[in-house]
């Protein structure tokens, strides 16, 4: 790429500034609702993006979905309600820390996680594109298994507070992710008759069940969603919050940048998603911290990890698109229809043919994240009020927008029933104390890690060896291993030198 | 005026009112019996069986963006994959509306396999039809471009020392059922991995995750220069440019493996040709003149897709396809299920 040509796809992607503030808008707002992703969202809009011209409409489609990662963010902090899947993990120090009154600043972490890691992992993917994209001739099932036991692991973090009771959680998660037909032969398991569950549990409905209606059944007990302190706090905020939330993400720039790189290394996997990214970024964030303990305490650390690594997959899952012509995900997939209905090829003959639209894709990121950064941080003052309602007028809203929630990806009243029966599955794990994060790592990662392993054992004839004979997997399974044991060593090396 | 009022009694009053009312429900009958026999009254709605994003997906956007203005609505599309397809069809034939608004474009050669191996709760073709298919595509065995296999040849002779992979997007495909049967015919071990989907089939070739992948042509011509066509299970290879010249499985070794097609294809459900015949008159002659329209072989070629597997197909042929299809996969039924 010549600077001459980076100039010229930076200069077009700043005069579509209009569009793409349009585009972030809609994003932000849409990755906000649960149930209402980018893919569905750019399915909608096909019309428009299929009647512009093919670099207008790529432009919106990549900043819609880029601002629906950041908006994940918002439902997950205020409310304990994840926007997407990728958000999931937010919730851990997020929403503690808005119980806290400190929503102000919550938010302003995840904004300036989101960014600041969107933007940086932008700028690696647009000058590292091909080497990137040998990612995904190295990591194939049997690698992918081992980056799914990252995410996995974060089942015995949550374990580590109540080991049986994490435990059991994480299983009964990865139980309720067998349901529906088997990965080979399509013969369906534990769907109970229901044709709506052949196509494995919907995260959707799982999602909003587990977090937003237990959480809403928890919350009508009182009046406020805050304690009596966080209330008093939040009364008091000013401006100083936003402040106070800028200065605790620029003195982490380091970890924003680390988490976002996991984020970018995972989405460029064709398959992988943001989920998987955030919870390995927050175990990894978590394992090399040097107060573990503090997690899902509500520290601004929980909250830029998984926002900074979902935004990092943004770039990455474009990548297996671009360069080798697979969608990474059901939103590349939506693109790649429009990139194909407007004869555009993908492979290396875009890079020939038309690199402009090619770098265009992450300079529109660029932009999209500087656009985001000063539109979002000042409304931060105000989306955090959100916590101050009454549950009396809170709780009937949230359970009706995310019933509407769980009805809109697939179109089937079953998956509102289904949101009911996880809401309430959720709420008594709430009230028995034990973590519905747990249940959800399972009902998310089991079926991919079952996925995987199932390929991988095919693909070796049943040979279980088949997990430690690839080179890239060997240095996965000794990071695993690391990433386990170092926080244990370290704490001992600690002790030792403070005795 | 007064005298005027005072000769108008109430019942003279409600009467005229009566015959107003009357004439003007007589006068506006054929309007609204016209209105309820326009069709399509509202947008279409097609059900992919597949996830967005694919071939399918990809086919069924570019016959209706020129259908459209044939018809004179839109179409809506909504997406149910899982189950091999199963789970589209279902709700096709059981949950969405028959009033012939409503369509599935689908694949019969996958599908059909898929029909004939699961037992769905359907029958075939009591509860739907295939009225219109607008294309034919060849199953194919391709390899990355720096594979080690540069022939079929090569491939086989691989597989008669060991057990050789191939990616496919699911077991019940015709390109599926040409993998078993060569390795029947040659005595090689051949395995079929499914990935669950086309992309991620093609992916798992191309970076060489497996030896090589079993799809359709049409499909593949998107990753030219990326792959190695091996060859064609097809009468003749009816695109050789574009596919190094590979040759027939028949004609590599001297085989006798019928050719393994797939047709996409509008279907329609039986309960809505029976309740709304003229409505289907209305489909079928609007499906063929989009097919016959330039706008859309130019739509077609804007999508880098040969004109050359175009080709239409009616109600009958179609159901002809699709039984055949059905005979073959019965053969290799305790191949490609979990039942024995």
């Amino acid at each position: 790429m010549t600077f001459e040509l980076l100039a010229d796809v930076m200069l077009n992607s700043v005069s579509l500034w209009w569009l793409i503030l349009l585009a972030t808008t809609i994003g932000i707002i849409v990755g906000a609702v649960p149930g209402f992703a980018a893919h569905n969202t750019i399915i909608i809009l096909l019309p428009f993006t299929l009647a512009v011209d093919v670099h207008m409409g790529m432009t919106f489609m990549v900043a819609l979905y880029v601002a629906t990662h950041m908006g994940g963010g918002i439902p997950a902090i205020l409310l304990n309600i994840p926007g997407t899947g990728g958000a999931a993990a937010t919730t851990l120090d997020g929403f503690p820390m808005a119980k806290k009154g400190m929503a102000q600043q919550a938010l302003v972490c995840s904004f300036m996680g989101s960014t600041i890691g969107g933007f940086v992992t932008s700028v690696v993917a647009l000058f590292t594109l091909p080497y990137l994209a040998r990612i995904a001739y190295n990591l194939h099932s049997v690698e992918m298994v081992i980056i799914m036991l990252f995410g996995i692991t974060l089942i015995a973090v949550i374990a580590a507070k109540d080991t049986l009771k994490g435990l059991i959680a994480g299983f009964l998660g990865l139980l309720i992710g067998a349901i529906g037909t088997d990965h080979i032969y399509s013969t369906p398991r534990g769907t109970f008759g229901f044709l709506e569950l052949y196509d494995g549990i919907p995260i959707v409905p799982a999602l909003i069940g587990l977090f937003a209606i237990s959480e809403a059944l928890v919350m009508i007990e009182t009046e406020s969603m805050l304690t009596e302190s966080g209330r008093a706090r939040m009364l008091k905020a000013t401006w100083a919050e936003t402040l106070e939330g800028i200065r605790m993400s620029v003195t982490r720039l380091w970890q924003i940048t680390w988490t976002g790189m996991i984020g970018l290394f995972i989405g460029a996997i064709p398959g992988a998603g943001a989920s998987i990214a955030s919870f390995v970024a927050y175990q990894q964030s978590r394992m090399y911290s040097k107060t573990p303990e503090l997690y899902g305490t509500g520290i601004p650390e929980g909250v830029l990890a998984p926002e900074s690594a979902n935004n990092g997959v943004g770039s990455g899952s474009l990548i297996p698109l671009l360069v080798i012509g697979i969608p990474g995900g059901s939103t590349a997939a939506v693109m790649m229809v429009v990139m194909h209905y407007h004869g555009v090829p993908l492979g290396q003959r875009l890079f020939v043919e038309d690199p402009g639209l090619a770098y265009g894709v992450f300079t529109t990121m660029i932009v999209s994240y500087i656009v985001m950064l000063f539109t979002i941080i000042p409304l931060t003052r105000y989306l955090s009020r959100v916590t101050l309602i009454s549950t009396m007028i809170l709780v009937p809203t949230i359970v009706c927008f995310t019933l509407v929630g769980a009805f809109a990806p697939r179109a089937y009243l079953f998956d509102m029933g289904l949101a009911m029966a996880f809401g309430i599955l959720g709420f008594i794990a709430r009230k028995t104390g034990f973590h519905v994060v747990g249940i959800l790592i399972g009902v998310i990662l089991g079926p991919m890690i079952e996925q995987y392993f199932l390929r991988a054992m095919r693909i070796s004839d049943g040979d279980m060896t088949v997990f430690f004979t690839s080179p890239v997997g060997n240095v996965l399974w000794a990071l695993l291993v690391f990433s386990l044991a170092a926080p244990m060593v370290f704490s001992r090396f600690r002790k030792g030198k403070a005795a | 005026m007064s005298d005027v009022f005072s000769t108008v009694s109430r019942r003279s009053l409600l009467k005229g009112a009566t015959a107003v009312a009357g004439a003007a429900a007589l006068g506006s009958f054929p309007l609204r019996q016209a209105k309820a026999e326009k069709f399509p009254s509202k947008s279409m709605r097609v059900a992919i069986p597949t996830g967005e994003g694919g071939g399918v997906d990809e086919a069924a956007r570019a016959f209706t963006s020129v259908w459209t203005k044939k018809l004179g609505e839109s179409f809506e599309y909504s997406y149910y994959p899982g189950a091999s397809g199963q789970v589209g069809y279902e709700i096709f034939v059981k949950k969405l509306e028959s009033d012939c608004h409503t369509l599935l474009f689908g694949n019969i050669g996958p599908e059909m396999i898929m029909y004939a191996t699961q037992n769905p709760g359907y029958k075939f073709p009591d509860d739907y039809i295939y009225f219109a298919s607008i294309d034919v595509d060849d199953s194919v065995i391709w390899v990355g471009k720096n594979s080690k296999f540069q022939t079929i040849q090569a491939l086989v002779e691989e597989g008669k020392k060991r057990t050789v992979n191939f990616s496919t997007s699911r077991l019940p495909h015709p390109s599926s059922l040409g993998v078993l049967a060569l390795a029947e015919a040659t005595g090689a071990k051949f395995k079929l991995v499914p990935y669950g989907g086309g992309n991620a089939a093609r992916s798992a070739a191309i970076t060489g995750e497996v030896d090589a992948c079993a799809t359709f042509m049409s499909s593949s011509f998107k990753f030219v220069d990326q792959i190695k066509f091996l060859t064609v299970f097809a009468e003749k290879n009816r695109m050789p440019a574009l596919t190094g010249n590979a040759p027939t499985v028949n004609a590599a070794f001297g085989t006798k493996i019928p050719a393994l097609t797939g047709n996409r294809a509008w279907a329609i459900q039986s309960k809505a040709i029976k309740e709304y015949p003229e409505r289907y008159e209305i489909l079928k002659k609007t499906v063929k003149e989009t097919f016959e329209d330039p706008a859309y072989r130019k739509e077609v070629e804007k999508g880098k897709t040969p004109w050359e597997f175009a080709e239409f197909a009616d109600e009958a042929a179609c159901t002809q396809s699709a039984q055949e299809i059905m005979a073959m996969a019965a053969k290799y039924k305790s191949l490609i299920t979990a039942t024995k």
